[in-house]
């Protein structure tokens, strides 16, 4: 006798293809997804579809012409590129930098950090469906962008560091803004906190969700808030003092799970130390020169050099090989993101395809600093 | 009689309607989510508070092909992206425009130098380009500019656009 | 300290003038290991004991071979090291992704630049270029560079 049952259902895996073009992969990310229903079993981010060639630019470029390429890789922060390059090359040659340089590039680069962070927030919060907190993540950053482009000529991809110092001296217009800015990004916290950190939805779209440990962290190399948010102390501003930082006090926020919203809460908290350290930075801020001492083409001595300094995504290292010529032998750009988008192969197996987008999104990548 | 020339065209001549809809077209621009590089926060900066692209009608930002009209090509083209590029633009259903943001985009900008490997050196290489919209990266109130340009170009019924590609002398794409 | 381990595995895996000691504060890390092929594992699995994690890795290009150099560093002040690794043209080299996860990718990228493989490198794919190209753009043959050096003309005389 026939069977009346219907036909068993086939399982089968199949593969999904987010990306490059995604309205939340942040530029152009592909993931490649083995899918069993709703649930990921394998991811694998495919990167290179920003790919520039930034290091074999290097290789034909000299030193000084390389710097706007800097604050071209991860054109979020720009200056914290901008400043690494710098002081790399600075380190190498053994150029000196007026104290008065080194504050305003400190408040400069703790400014982009704020504005970096603050656009991550919008973005975030607009990949998980919340249009309102763009919009005024978006208004406080026009208000840095203001200041920046005031000082740097540029609102997005800075040249403004120099080899010995900075471009341009900054006058008490910039001041009394930057001032007021500190103030009004206070009083906007509770904003924020109200419209998002408390909002039901996002608790249950954050919590729990992407877990980063220590133990994962550490084997895939990763740093800055992905790292902290396991709860490792860990920041080049402190571990490696640069610059002024060892003068000014900060706390480095960390989490404990290591979660999405771990991460988010510690950049939050990272964006309220950049105003204390901006604040003590404009009250310490000397009087002197803004230019040292520095050759009119840069000649590093022979051998490798490392410098790290603390983006807003990580630990940024120049790896520079010098041959004692005006070019770099090999420059090495060491991406925060790089480490720490590869958690994801790990990370997003055996989550839901939903929550793909809430963990893409707190990991905060910038796909052109990746591929270089 | 039989031996003038008549210049091919549609056979049903409605000037007017034409006219009419491309005013229609020109102030509902829905241009597509699809950043490549730096110059996608200026284009997310000009559709956000401050700049409102909205005002112009160009604000609705789609993340499919299918529903959008305006391609902003903002950022450098890699190699590898290329052909998703061309992808993107054939799956857009026409009439349809392009924007060409940054240098990047219309010449390869910064990363254009004597033995450059990765990227394409311009769209018009591979999609016609309608504006382009100079700057490393334009600032938005640049990119609103543009896209007032092409408000005008659609309501004139110009159908100019450049794709280097077909043109003598030009560069190869590959 | 975890990095005072991390010397002691060193110096049981390594002849005593294999490791030297560098100023930090004028070349960002404060040790500097010359590793031969075989040594590449076992010192990062030193390094994994030690808490360390694979900061970065990448290759320099010389006339004589290809340097691989890998970077570790430990959660404190002024702990970096420095390993570097020759390999002849055409040569392999043993994966450390056995012991450090991120090596997965640093070497995928490392053999897309260079063209340099991984032996039991569970993935070995281009990373960033298409899958279709079909040349390494960081050699020093290929594109314009300005020069090509031996490795003792950098490496070379002891470095402070």
């Amino acid at each position: 006798m026939a069977s009346q049952l219907p036909e068993p259902i086939v399982e089968q895996t199949y593969y999904l293809n987010m990306g490059p073009q995604h309205p939340s992969t942040h530029g152009v990310l592909r993931l490649f997804l083995k899918l069993d229903g709703e649930y990921i079993i394998e991811a694998d981010p495919i990167v290179g579809y920003g790919h520039r060639g930034h290091e074999k630019m290097a290789e034909s470029h000299l030193y000084e012409q390389f710097l706007p390429n800097t604050s071209r890789m991860d054109y979020l922060s720009g200056l914290l590129f901008n400043h690494g390059y710098v002081a790399a090359v600075e380190k190498m040659t053994g150029i000196e930098v007026p104290p008065r340089a080194e504050y305003i590039r400190i408040v400069c680069a703790e400014l982009n950090r704020i504005s970096s962070h603050l656009l991550w927030f919008g973005t975030y919060i607009m990949d998980l469906g919340g249009f309102t907190p763009f919009l005024y993540a978006f208004d406080d950053r026009e208000i840095i962008l203001d200041i920046l482009d005031r000082i740097t000529g540029s609102r997005l991809t800075y040249s403004y560091c120099r080899f010995g110092g900075v471009a341009k001296d900054v006058d008490d217009e910039f001041i009394r803004a930057t001032r007021e800015f500190i103030g009004r990004l206070r009083s906007r916290w509770e904003d924020y906190h109200n419209l998002v950190t408390k909002n039901v939805i996002f608790i249950h779209r954050t919590k729990g969700v992407g877990v980063i440990n220590r133990e994962t962290a550490i084997r895939f190399g990763c740093t800055g808030p992905v790292l902290r948010g396991a709860g490792v102390a860990y920041d080049i501003r402190r571990a490696e003092p640069y610059s002024v930082y060892p003068e000014l006090e900060f706390e480095i926020p960390t989490g404990a799970a290591g979660d999405a919203f771990d991460r988010y809460m510690v950049r939050f908290q990272e964006m309220e130390q950049s105003l204390r350290i901006i604040e003590q930075a404009l009250e310490r801020l000397p009087e002197g020169p803004i230019r040292g001492r520095a050759p009119r083409k840069v000649r590093p001595p022979k051998g490798d050099f490392y410098f790290a300094v603390e983006s807003a995504r990580g630990a940024v290292g120049f790896y520079i090989v010098s041959d004692g010529t005006g070019y770099p032998y090999r420059l090495k750009v060491r991406s925060p993101s790089l480490s720490n988008l590869q958690v994801l192969t790990e990370t997003l197996s055996g989550t839901l395809v939903a929550d793909t987008i809430s963990i893409l999104g707190s990991v905060d990548i910038v796909v052109p600093e990746i591929d270089r | 009689m039989a031996d003038k020339k008549v210049a091919p065209g549609p056979i049903v001549h409605v000037a007017v309607l034409e006219d009419i809809l491309n005013l229609f077209r020109a102030n509902s621009l829905w241009p597509m989510t699809f950043g490549l590089a730096c110059c996608a926060i200026e284009m997310m900066a000009a559709g956000a508070s401050r700049f409102d692209l909205d005002r112009f009608g160009a604000g609705v930002f789609r993340g499919s092909p299918r529903q959008s009209d305006v391609m902003i090509v903002a950022g450098t083209i890699s190699r590898k992206m290329a052909p998703t590029i061309v992808t993107l633009w054939e799956q857009m259903p026409a009439p349809k425009w392009c924007v060409a943001m940054g240098n990047c985009a219309i010449s390869g900008g910064p990363f254009e130098y004597d033995g450059q490997y990765a990227i394409v050196p311009g769209a018009d290489l591979i999609v016609p380009v309608d504006v382009y919209v100079p700057g490393c990266p334009p600032r938005p109130e640049g990119l609103i500019q543009g896209l007032l340009l092409l408000q005008d170009k659609i309501t004139k019924g110009e159908k100019r656009n450049v794709l280097r590609r077909f043109q003598r002398g030009a560069r190869s794409a590959a | 300290m975890s990095f005072d381990d991390f010397k002691e595995g060193l110096g049981a895996l390594l002849e005593p003038s294999a490791v030297r000691p560098t100023d930090f504060g004028k070349r960002g890390y404060s040790l500097q290991v010359t590793a031969k092929r075989d040594q590449v594992e076992p010192i990062a699995r030193v390094a994994r004991e030690a808490d360390l994690f694979l900061e970065a890795m990448t290759a320099v290009d010389f006339a004589d071979a290809f340097q691989v150099i890998y970077l570790y560093n430990a959660f404190g002040a002024g702990s970096r090291v420095r390993v570097r690794v020759a390999v002849k043209k055409g040569e392999s080299l043993p994966t450390v992704s056995t012991v450090y996860d991120a090596a997965l990718w640093h070497e995928r990228e490392v053999f897309d630049l260079f063209g340099i493989p991984f032996d039991n490198h569970p993935d070995l794919r281009r990373l960033l270029l298409p899958e279709d190209a079909d040349f390494h753009p960081l050699r020093k043959d290929f594109g314009k560079v300005h020069g090509v050096r031996s490795t003792d003309e950098i490496y070379g005389e002891p470095t402070a």
